[in-house]
C-alpha cells in the first residue's frame, strides 16, 4: 500500500541500517531511551532491534501510565467501583490491572457495576443517561489523554451534570525523564521522545535535556522507519556533538504542541505537589489533579480517598525494568509467575507494556540466550 | 491519491485497533466527513466512523485529518501531498 511502504519498506530500512553502521563508532556504546510504551511495541513488532548496530542499546522508559501507576490508586479505584450508587468507568487496560486484593474485573464480576469506554465522553454520556446513578470516570494517562479529560469535564461542568466525577490519576511525562537523569543507576546517552504526548506538549518542554544535561532527544513517530531514522538522528548528534532537541514526527508535532489543548488542561487540573510512581517513588510535580473550580467534579473529595500505599509484591521487578536497570527477560518472574494472562505486575497487564512486549512478539527465548551470553 | 493511502500516511492505528488507548500513546488519524457543533463525524483508513469531540483543534473543515486520542481530536494534520517522507539521505 502507498504510504504505509514508505514507513515500512524493508528496502528504506536496509538503508537506514547501513548508514547506522557506517556512523557508528565501533569503540563507543550508545544506550538510547525510548521514553514511550508506544515506542517500546514498534520496536518488538518489528524486530527493530535487530536492525540495529551491536553497539546501540534501547532502553524502555517509564512512558506506560498504567505500568507507572501504584497499587495504591488501583485499590482505590476498585474502593469507589464497590460502592452500590457508582457506575465505575475506565480504559480497557485498567481493568486487569492487580490491586491488592484483585483487579476490576474481579470486583465487576462480583456484581460491581463498572463499564469498559473508549473515551471519557463515553463515561458522561453514561451519566447523562443515569441520572439516579453516581457516574465516576477512572482518568488515566500522559498529556495525550489529558486533553480528552479535561475537555469532558469542561462539557460537564457547562451542562450541570452533577453526578459525574473523575478520579484523576494523570501523570506528566517530564518530571519522571527528569528523575531518570538524576538516578545515579541509570546512564542514558540520548532520548527518543514520545510523538504523541508532544502533539500536545510541543517540543519546548525536552529542551532541559540538551540544556542541563547534555542529552539529546528526538522526537519520533510510531511507524518502524521513524524510529529508525530517529535513532540514525541520534547517533548523527552524538558522533557529530551536537546535542539538541530535534523533531523528526513533523507531520503531526508541532515544536508549540497544541495550545488550546494545553489551555483546558491549564483551567481543569492543577498540579500535585508530588505523585508516587511505581519504581521511581515520589516524584514533585509530576501528576495532576482536578483545579479548585472543578472540585464538584473531583471523585477524590467525593468519596474522600484516604491514599492508601501498597507495596509491590515481593517478587515482582516492575519498577528496575521501568527505571531501564533491568530488561524484561531479567525480572525472575518474567514468564513463570508473571504472563499477560496471569499478570503480576502491570508491565505485564498492559499490552503495549515492556513486559508484554516481550513477551507477545518472541522475545523471551532470544533475551534469555543474549543475556546468558554476555 | 485515495483518502485511505492519505490517513494511513499518518500511522496505521484504526478505530478499533487492539492497542492499549492508555499506554500506546495512541493517535488515530481520521478524516472528517461532516460538522456538527463542537463534534464531527469521522472515518479511519479501515472505514470505521465515530463522532469526534474536535473544539481543541477548532476550526475544522470537511475533508481535513485529524489525529485522535480516546474520543477527541488533538491534533490537525496537514494533507499527506504536503507531508515529507521519511527518506533516509542516500536512500531509494
Amino acid at each position: 500500500m502507498k504510504y504505509v511502504d514508505e514507513f515500512r519498506n524493508a528496502d528504506l530500512a536496509r538503508a537506514v541500517s547501513a548508514e547506522m553502521a557506517l556512523l557508528v563508532d565501533p569503540k563507543r556504546h550508545y544506550k538510547i531511551m525510548e521514553v514511550c510504551g508506544g515506542h517500546t511495541h514498534t520496536i518488538y513488532r518489528h524486530g527493530i532491534k535487530d536492525l540495529l548496530p551491536d553497539q546501540v542499546e534501547l532502553v524502555h522508559g517509564p512512558g506506560c501510565p498504567v505500568c507507572v501507576l501504584p497499587m495504591g490508586r488501583v485499590d482505590e479505584g476498585i474502593a469507589i467501583a464497590e460502592r452500590p450508587e457508582v457506575i465505575f468507568t475506565c480504559f480497557g487496560d485498567m481493568m486487569r490491572v492487580p490491586g491488592s486484593k484483585g483487579n476490576l474485573l474481579e470486583v465487576k464480576a462480583e456484581g460491581a457495576d463498572i463499564r469498559m469506554v473508549y473515551s471519557p465522553l463515553d463515561a458522561l454520556r453514561i451519566a447523562r443517561e443515569n441520572p439516579d446513578r453516581e457516574v465516576v470516570f477512572y482518568a488515566i494517562g500522559f498529556e495525550t489523554t489529558a486533553p480528552s479529560t479535561a475537555l469532558t469535564l469542561q462539557r460537564a461542568k457547562k451542562e450541570e451534570i452533577g453526578n459525574f466525577s473523575v478520579f484523576c490519576n494523570h501523570v506528566t511525562i517530564v518530571p519522571p525523564v527528569r528523575a531518570l537523569l538524576d538516578s545515579p543507576d541509570l546512564r542514558l546517552d540520548a532520548f527518543i521522545g514520545p510523538g504523541h504526548v508532544s502533539t500536545v506538549i510541543g517540543c519546548r518542554p525536552y529542551e532541559f535535556m540538551p540544556a542541563d544535561y547534555g542529552k539529546p532527544c528526538v522526537v519520533a513517530g510510531f511507524e518502524p522507519l521513524d524510529l529508525m531514522q530517529s535513532v540514525l538522528m541520534l547517533i548523527r548528534q552524538l558522533d557529530e556533538g551536537r546535542c539538541e532537541v530535534e523533531n523528526q514526527y513533523g507531520r503531526a508535532v508541532l515544536w508549540e504542541g497544541n495550545l488550546k489543548a494545553l489551555e483546558a488542561m491549564s483551567e481543569v487540573f492543577e498540579l500535585r505537589p508530588y505523585f508516587e510512581w511505581r519504581g521511581l517513588g515520589f516524584i514533585a510535580q509530576s501528576a495532576l489533579k482536578l483545579s479548585p473550580a472543578y472540585a464538584d467534579l473531583d471523585a477524590e473529595l467525593r468519596y474522600s480517598t484516604p491514599g492508601v500505599r501498597v507495596a509491590d509484591p515481593k517478587a515482582c521487578q516492575c519498577g528496575e525494568v521501568l527505571k531501564g536497570v533491568l530488561k524484561p527477560p531479567e525480572c525472575k518472574v518474567f514468564g513463570t509467575a508473571c504472563t499477560p494472562e496471569r499478570p503480576l505486575g502491570a508491565l505485564m497487564v498492559s499490552s503495549e507494556g515492556a513486559c508484554a512486549a516481550y513477551y507477545n512478539f518472541g522475545r523471551k527465548s532470544f533475551e534469555k540466550v543474549e543475556i546468558g551470553s554476555r | 491519491m485515495t483518502m485511505k493511502d492519505d490517513l494511513t500516511l499518518l500511522g496505521n492505528c484504526t478505530l478499533d485497533h487492539d492497542g492499549c488507548i492508555v499506554c500506546s500513546d495512541a493517535g488515530i488519524p481520521v478524516r472528517v466527513i461532516s460538522i456538527e457543533g463542537d463534534d464531527a463525524l469521522c472515518e479511519d483508513a479501515a472505514g470505521n466512523q465515530t463522532e469526534i469531540a474536535v473544539e481543541l483543534v477548532a476550526p475544522v473543515t470537511e475533508g481535513e485529518i485529524l489525529l485522535t486520542h480516546g474520543g477527541v481530536a488533538i491534533a490537525k494534520v496537514q494533507r499527506a501531498d504536503k507531508l515529507k517522507c521519511c527518506r533516509p539521505e542516500g536512500g531509494k
